[in-house]
């Protein structure tokens, strides 16, 4: 496992990991790149727009590299954030962004992240974010991604923690063969809120999409999914599959979800399906007559409920590393962290 | 004087409703290490019932009665207590949980045990040189290891999963709820053979069945006809022949 790099800007002490030896850092504090503008093996890095958030350019001849996004507010700056980050892969350019972001300490941050991204001809873009920040924080993703002929995006979306979680995401294929998987995972607790907007838009003939979003809410937490998927007239031949399902682990917590499908196009597979449960009794005591306790045969439960969605994630290191922030998160472990808030990820 | 046998499980005058409605009705009965007891009856008769209740599930209430297993009163025990103490329920329905694979499911069962009996957790290595060897006992393919817990298996598949786990925890009391139904007779023989293979003089088997067909591979010592919620007639292995040849009714007027 590589070693932990320290952000030595930040005073205190922050970690953050990823299990794998050749995977690039990039750190923003409040929205500021910490390295200077760059060009190397085909990237090119550099400040966004006003010099906040940033702009990424991969080259064609570009493929297989992973990089970590490291997007951190610290204590300098309290006041509500917005900022930019650009993705643009080239035709037929292929990377891997890890985009994680967190709160330094538990002031009451309000950051928005907006998420422009274009793929190029058979550009192919895996881009996974982590959302653990902490109880008072208010998080807002804003995604746009625009695919071009025969590109291929992995949206994956973990929200492990945070007050108020927002997320808009939003992708739009308006040339043929283009295919877009998007999986999402939220997991709320306490006064927790999050919210989920999707969008997926067909506006070309043969381009796929599937969307699955798993959710688990427990105590009075909050959670609601808009997903919707629009296919335009002459969009022939698209598949398009949305998926929603929700464990409520109490009586107070609660979730709406909203499928919407606008199909203009007449030769189309396209499905959708939702659901809100409870864990189920009979599997307890399946796992229970096994002489598993009833806490870890829920906790089984809940994992196996999940399973689904972190399968999606390719990379084998970043996935197991997931399961177990997830398994920890779903232990509570995160909570009792919350006056520290580096949640030692 | 001469020893006292030990007696592993004692069940007196066990009543159980589900709801208002009455279902078991007063059962006694006395399991010893090294017997293989036989529950017959007809459908409705609380056979499934009984199994449920000794194994902890929640849907039912005891409204009278006792039961002690290895010293220690059943009742006052959790479903994951009772089997830490050694008890197993094959499932008539074992239950398909997607997502969570056998040897996870395994993995986290065995662990429980070992820190039950203050042993070490076993290593990766030795974990899956267990799994194979039981999975062996029961003919399973070992490609069945990452697959979702009884998830796509087909009838006969899910019941030899029931006896694999059975073969991983090595109870000490087997309560095995209709293990036969739905297995053809290659299936049923594997399963009959896990059994037997499992069966030494300090562990007991409560084989719960319909037909006849199933003990003629697992002998049992005493056959027990349960009906209306009451054993009605307990004898050897013949009672089981007698039972095939000329069903219930007989046994139902005798009493």
């Amino acid at each position: 496992m590589k070693e932990y790099t320290y952000l030595p800007e930040v005073r205190r002490v922050f970690r953050c990991t990823v299990p794998d030896e050749n995977i690039r850092q990039v750190f923003l504090v409040d929205g500021i790149l910490q390295e200077e503008d760059n060009e190397k093996d085909g990237i090119t890095l550099k400040r966004g727009a006003e010099e906040k958030g940033l702009y990424m350019r991969v080259q064609g001849d570009h493929f297989g590299e992973t990089i970590q996004i490291i997007s951190v507010r610290s204590e300098d700056l309290s006041c509500p954030l917005e900022f930019t980050n650009e993705w643009e892969l080239e035709p037929g350019a292929g990377i891997q962004i890890i985009v994680c972001d967190h709160t330094l300490n538990d002031h009451l941050y309000q950051t928005s992240r907006f998420s422009k991204i274009t793929l190029g001809e058979n550009a192919r873009l895996d881009i996974l974010f982590m959302q653990n920040e902490h109880i008072h924080s208010r998080y807002r993703l804003d995604m746009i991604a625009n695919l071009d002929k025969g590109s291929q995006l992995d949206c994956h979306v973990l929200s492990l923690y945070g007050g108020i979680i927002n997320n808009k995401i939003h992708a739009v294929m308006n040339h043929p063969g283009a295919v877009c998987r998007m999986d999402g995972l939220y997991l709320a607790d306490g006064e927790q809120h999050i919210q989920y907007d999707i969008a997926v838009v067909h506006n070309a003939p043969d381009c796929f999409s599937r969307q699955l979003f798993k959710g688990i809410l427990d105590n009075h937490s909050r959670g609601s999914f808009n997903g919707a998927i629009k296919v335009a007239p002459g969009a022939q031949k698209t598949e398009a599959y949305q998926a929603n399902h929700n464990l409520l682990l109490t009586n107070e917590a609660k979730v709406t979800t909203k499928p919407q499908l606008e199909i203009y196009a007449d030769d189309v597979k396209c499905s959708h399906g939702a659901s809100i449960g409870r864990l189920d009794e009979m599997g307890l005591f399946y796992l229970r007559s096994r002489g598993i306790p009833l806490a870890q045969a829920k906790m089984l439960q809940q994992m196996a409920f999940v399973e689904d969605v972190l399968a999606g994630i390719r990379t084998l290191a970043i996935r197991e590393r997931l399961e177990k922030m997830v398994e920890s998160r779903l232990r509570g472990e995160f909570k009792k962290c919350s006056n520290c808030t580096m949640h030692c990820c | 004087m001469g020893k006292t046998e030990t007696v592993m499980l004692s069940i007196k005058d066990l009543c159980v409703s589900i709801g208002e409605k009455e279902i078991l009705r007063g059962i006694n009965l006395e399991i010893k290490p090294g017997e293989i007891h036989a529950i017959m009856g007809p459908n409705g008769s609380g056979k499934s019932t009984l199994a449920s209740v000794l194994a902890g599930r929640e849907t039912f209430t005891v409204t009278g009665g006792s039961a002690t297993f290895m010293g220690k009163d059943l009742f006052a025990m959790t479903p994951e207590e009772r089997a830490r103490l050694g008890l197993f329920l094959g499932f008539q329905y074992p239950v398909e949980i997607p997502g969570l694979t056998i040897v996870n499911f395994m993995k986290a069962a065995i662990n429980e045990q070992r820190k039950f009996n203050n042993l070490p957790g076993l290593s990766s290595g030795e974990f899956l040189k267990m799994m194979r060897e039981k999975m062996a006992v029961v003919e399973m393919d070992p490609s069945f290891v990452g697959r979702g817990v009884n998830v796509g298996f087909s009838g006969g598949e899910k019941k030899r999963n029931e006896i694999f786990q059975m073969a991983m925890l090595e109870p000490t009391l087997a309560i095995l709820d209709e293990t036969d139904s739905g297995l053809d007779v290659d299936a049923l023989r594997v399963v009959a053979h896990g059994v037997n293979k499992l069966k030494t003089k300090d562990n007991a088997f409560v084989v719960i069945t319909h037909y006849q067909r199933l003990l003629d591979y697992i002998v049992p010592d005493i056959v027990h006809v349960l009906y209306k919620g009451q054993i009605i007639k307990s004898a050897g292995k013949e009672l089981a022949l007698e039972v095939e040849t000329k069903g219930y009714d007989h046994l139902i007027n005798e009493k």
